[in-house]
């Protein structure tokens, strides 16, 4: 079973990734990217605990911090150069 | 030893045993050498941070002694409205009929720290998200408005949560 | 696998179905974040839910617990800070009003 979860969540995050393709504005397209974030991170604790390896639960912490920075960053970033979306 | 030297003592051990704790709940394990490394690190750690985790005013005083049960209590009410409430948002989806509005009101909270907590629980319930925290004035948009009116939009979006809220931090 | 670990990863499953159709159907930036942000915590809250009762008592239950704090903490607040990055840019909220009044004027021309 945990197999299957596992290849749906890939499937829905290849489906999630559209929105930050098709994204009319900036907004969108961060919203695309905080939502495969976020399924990423529940991919990666999926795949530790099925492979019963405890190490592989580092990474998805790490994952998870890079990702709130990385958001935190992009919205400092657009914010300055509000003219040029 | 006068009090502010007593009250940094009291700050400092407040972000050694948070870091202690997270470090004995991160490693798991009981080992002299594990237990050592997690002890000093933690030392070092505090012995830079503690001014900025816990704040010399009166209101880090109060921010950082909250009461644990009504914590707890919190959390769980949070829990099972967050299930209550995606059930709710996802017949919304399958429906597809939505009306969304911003509201504007006040909370009643004093402390920064509640605030924070509040902000972040109205976001974490589906159907609610806070646009803007303005010292007591929130903007939140909502995804089936059913009144604009301040006062008792304020009532049925944050109501529970800030009387608990009011047990646990003032 | 028992049977809360079943229950669990099944109510992840639907509700990330679910947000990934509420973002691609929404009209506008926030009703999107709504689904995005709020189903899709709820989905990832399941999962490790689910893991928790997949791993029983030992060393991977802590750091999944670390985990799912931090997560707690993490995801309400880069929710906020994206809505409050399209309402600080001026993005106007989509109502159901408007889309109909619109629609009321073309058909009048």
């Amino acid at each position: 079973m945990l197999a299957w979860v596992i290849r749906f969540m890939v499937l829905s995050i290849v489906v999630s990734m559209v929105r930050v393709v098709i994204g009319p504005t900036v907004a969108d397209r961060m919203i695309g990217l905080n939502l495969v974030a976020a399924q990423t991170l529940a991919l990666l604790v999926l795949i530790s605990v099925s492979m019963e390896r405890s190490i592989y639960l580092d990474v998805a912490l790490v994952y998870d911090i890079f990702g709130f920075v990385g958001i935190l960053v992009m919205t400092r970033y657009f914010s300055g150069k509000k003219g040029e979306l | 030893m006068d009090l502010r030297t007593r009250w940094a003592l009291v700050r400092f051990g407040i972000t050694f045993l948070s870091l202690f704790a997270g470090w004995l709940l991160f490693t798991w394990s009981l080992d002299s050498g594990s237990l050592l490394a997690g002890g000093v690190s933690s030392l070092a750690v505090s012995l830079v941070t503690y001014p900025i985790f816990v704040e010399e005013t009166e209101a880090g005083r109060r921010a950082h002694l909250p009461r644990p049960h009504m914590f707890l209590l919190f959390l769980a009410a949070l829990v099972f409205s967050m299930y209550v409430a995606s059930f709710r948002v996802l017949w919304r989806i399958l429906r597809g009929d939505i009306n969304p509005r911003v509201v504007h009101f006040r909370t009643r909270l004093k402390t920064d720290i509640a605030r924070v907590v509040l902000t972040s629980s109205i976001t974490l319930t589906p159907g609610t998200i806070t646009l803007d925290l303005d010292d007591d004035h929130l903007v939140v948009h909502w995804l089936d408005a059913q009144t604009t009116h301040s006062r008792y939009a304020g009532m049925l979006i944050k109501g529970a949560y800030e009387k608990l809220l009011r047990g646990v931090w003032l | 696998m028992n049977v809360g670990a079943a229950v669990f990863l099944g109510l992840g499953v639907l509700f990330s179905i679910m947000g990934n159709v509420g973002v691609l159907v929404f009209p506008d930036p926030y009703t999107r974040l709504q689904a995005s942000s709020t189903c899709t915590t709820t989905s990832v809250l399941s999962f490790f839910i689910g893991c928790m009762f997949i791993v029983g008592w030992g060393p991977m239950l802590g750091r999944l617990l670390v985990i799912t704090l931090f997560f707690f903490v993490t995801s309400p607040i880069s929710a906020h800070i994206i809505a409050r990055f399209a309402w600080k840019s001026g993005v106007v909220p989509w109502r159901k009003s408007f889309a109909m009044k619109r629609h009321a004027e073309r058909r009048d021309d």
